[in-house]
């Protein structure tokens, strides 16, 4: 009865709240990315290795230039060049994308430790310093809001930027003629092309966004919310993105809330000198509720009828 | 036949060798020595030529060790590929294994060895089948695609796992983090005798860990090909992997074949699991949570191409750059994690077939008739075989 009550004490506190949306963003970027992907038709499990490469190449940017935002827009361009490499070999060579993406973890995670003991030696990476990490950012005014300017107007400048990230890829995907064009390739490639669109170049430009966006939630773990870098610091994080992005049906606004849920989840382990439940099985909510969804038990979640499958120019 | 057999060969060694000259090069870029390195690897894989005065007969074992639990997870993936669908969650069935088997051990540690050997091995066995069943039985129920949910299921084992020996009921003792020790009855012998009457290459043979799972894995590549080529319940995988329409007309329940062909694989790679606790470590610890041997299962599948030999040479393979690793690292100061840059780089080019577009592309290679060899189905996301099966 007692951890109900803690819980419930928990819960209607403003730190957990402002815990949460912090947790949750850093999912919400790399599973907005996975979206777009799939939207496109190229299946990517590869978010972890993106995010994991990202959040490497941010720290050793940040540690050589002490500039966040320098260090996010290489921690970008190196989740984009891992994306880029997932891109090239299941849409030109028409791999299986679930292999190829399989093979970017493994490369990010021997990558990322082969580099630290290349350039740092068996040390540790070294610690960025305050001043270089990327900024917490009261809006003037509305964080002294009761409550809500806690857990809304007192974050990360990464949280701001992710959620206007996440209304214009709603606009973008269901709005614009872009979006209709990259679900197009995603649901009938044939048909798309047929009717003037290049599939490739939508595929590419699709697939290498998932690398940007899960590039920056590298740069966000490992130079806002942490300040270095350890091997394999992503810890699933990744693949938490990949089933927000199933349980929210492949829709932005869907994933955001599966990823409140799991950040939920997230902040309540964090804080877990408070109740007394094992972390560790926390720890597996996630990825039990994601089976619940896809067991049908919540409605059916089904991917976009071209996920998967490579594009051969002139096939029926 | 021998053209055939050199195209089939062409695609794994081509692939490993051009992983390896791109590994090369990631090492020289950074500054590295890439002969030395592969040397280094050489020696801690195979005991050849070693520089830093490595006893090549430890090496070996070292080697055999890792190779063991590669081949049952190896199959564990292999098999599924057979009936179109992808299990990456050999990991997670792994685990799952090792943890029922541990559990077993634990509990009965008084019973004899030839009561509880079988019961922890068969124990584990069971928990990977259950762990890769639930894959199965969404998949042929409602069409779940088994990636993603052996993909939940990878995690939902890791965690179970930390709970079970940080703060829960497997823990040993607090501030631990692994479990009691299994009872003697329920370990693997070691292949030679566990004394110092023998000595091999200068070592008393009790330092070698090589064990008895050599066999058990052996035993479980030739009962894979058997399954697979002399059995009604293979025919029926592999009919189900070509079409699963044109199973269905043949009168094979689709859906009776998924969920049996998942709870086999998980079988397999639950085994591994167990293997791994009762041939070497005995029990549960913190090493599990970053175990990769499911993962590296995968590779061993696709580049063994989904057969028994090839799953075991491919496991050779993969068993010698993990024991070369901690050697690389010592001998020439190349970080071990080398070998994942170049297992990823083997994935990469078996996947997209590099070597097969180099040959067409060089004259007098590329044959007209040159078709990809033989990969296994490699399940595709949503083709018919990830539809949800409707049965007549």
């Amino acid at each position: 009865m007692s951890a109900i009550g803690d819980i419930l004490h928990l819960l209607i506190t403003a730190n957990l709240w402002q815990a949460t949306l912090a947790a949750a963003i850093l999912l919400l970027l790399p599973a907005l990315g996975g979206t777009i992907s799939e939207r496109s038709g190229v299946v990517n499990i590869a978010m972890e290795g993106m995010m994991l490469t990202g959040a490497f190449f941010g720290v050793a940017a940040d540690l050589a230039w002490h500039n966040p935002w320098l260090a996010t827009g290489v921690a970008m361009l190196a989740g984009a060049l891992m994306a880029m490499v997932h891109a090239v070999v299941s849409i030109q060579f028409r791999a299986d994308q679930i292999v190829s993406g399989i093979a970017i973890n493994i490369f990010a995670a021997g990558l990322t430790v082969f580099l630290i003991n290349r350039i740092y030696g068996l040390q540790d990476v070294g610690h960025v310093d305050q001043s270089a990490l990327l900024p917490n950012i009261n809006v003037p005014g509305l964080d002294q809001i009761p409550f809500l300017g806690k857990v809304f107007f007192q974050q990360n400048v990464i949280v701001y930027v992710a959620l206007v990230l996440l209304v214009l890829t709603h606009l973008v995907l269901f709005r614009t003629r872009l979006g209709l064009r990259i679900r197009a390739v995603g649901e009938h490639p044939q048909a798309a092309d047929t009717a003037g669109i290049n599939v490739f170049a939508i595929r590419y430009g699709a697939v290498v966004t998932s690398g940007l966006l899960s590039g920056l939630s590298g740069a966000f773990l490992a130079i806002g919310i942490s300040n270095t870098f350890v091997p394999n610091m992503t810890d699933g994080r990744g693949y938490i993105a990949l089933a927000a992005m199933i349980f929210g049906k492949w829709t932005p606004f869907g994933a955001f809330v599966a990823c409140l849920i799991f950040g939920l989840g997230q902040a309540i382990y964090d804080n877990n000198s408070i109740i007394h439940i094992s972390p560790y099985l926390l720890s597996m909510l996630p990825y039990l509720l994601t089976l619940i969804v896809l067991a049908g038990l919540v409605g059916r979640s089904i991917p976009p009828a071209a996920d998967g499958l490579p594009y051969v120019p002139g096939s029926e | 036949m021998v053209r055939r057999l050199t195209t089939g060969l062409a695609m794994p060694l081509g692939s490993v060798l051009l992983a390896f000259v791109l590994g090369g090069l990631i090492v020289a870029a950074t500054g590295g020595n890439p002969f030395s390195a592969y040397a280094a690897l050489v020696c801690g894989g195979f005991g050849i030529g070693c520089a830093g005065g490595e006893n090549p007969g430890l090496q070996i074992s070292n080697t055999i060790v890792f190779v063991i639990p590669l081949i049952t997870a190896g199959i564990a993936v292999a098999l599924p590929f057979r009936a179109g669908l992808f299990n990456i969650g050999a990991e997670g069935q792994l685990l799952a294994g090792s943890i029922a088997c541990t559990a077993i051990g634990i509990k009965f540690s008084s019973l004899p060895s030839p009561i509880l050997l079988p019961m922890v091995l068969v124990g584990g066995m069971v928990g990977g089948a259950l762990w890769a069943g639930v894959a199965g039985v969404l998949k042929a129920t409602i069409g779940a695609h088994e990636v993603v949910t052996t993909i939940m299921m990878n995690y939902i084992a890791q965690w179970f796992l930390r709970y079970l020996i940080v703060g829960g009921p497997l823990q040993l003792a607090p501030g631990t983090s692994k479990s009691s020790p299994i009872g003697a009855g329920a370990r693997l012998a070691t292949l030679l005798p566990n004394d110092n009457s023998l000595i091999i290459l200068g070592l008393p043979s009790s330092v070698f860990r090589v064990h008895t799972g050599l066999l058990i894995a052996l035993a479980a590549a030739a009962g894979f090909a058997f399954l697979l080529w002399r059995t009604s319940l293979g025919y029926e995988i592999r009919a189900v992997g070509q079409s699963q329409k044109a199973a269905r007309y043949a009168g094979i329940s689709v859906r009776r074949t998924i969920i049996v062909t998942m709870l086999i694989a998980g079988g397999f790679a639950g085994l591994a699991g167990a293997i791994e606790i009762a041939g070497v470590d005995h029990n549960l610890t913190d090493k599990y949570f970053s175990d990769t041997t499911g993962f590296d299962a995968i590779a061993v599948a696709l580049l063994g191409l989904g057969s028994a030999v090839g799953i075991v040479l491919a496991a050779i393979l993969f068993g010698a750059l993990h024991a070369g690793g901690s050697v690389m690292q010592a001998d020439a100061g190349i970080s071990g994690n080398l070998v994942f840059i170049l297992q990823a780089l083997i994935l990469f080019s078996i996947a997209a077939n590099f070597v097969g577009a180099i040959r067409q592309r060089i004259p007098g290679l590329g044959r007209p008739t040159a078709l990809p060899p033989d990969l296994p189905p490699a399940a595709p996301m949503m083709t018919e075989a990830a539809a949800p099966p409707t049965e007549a």
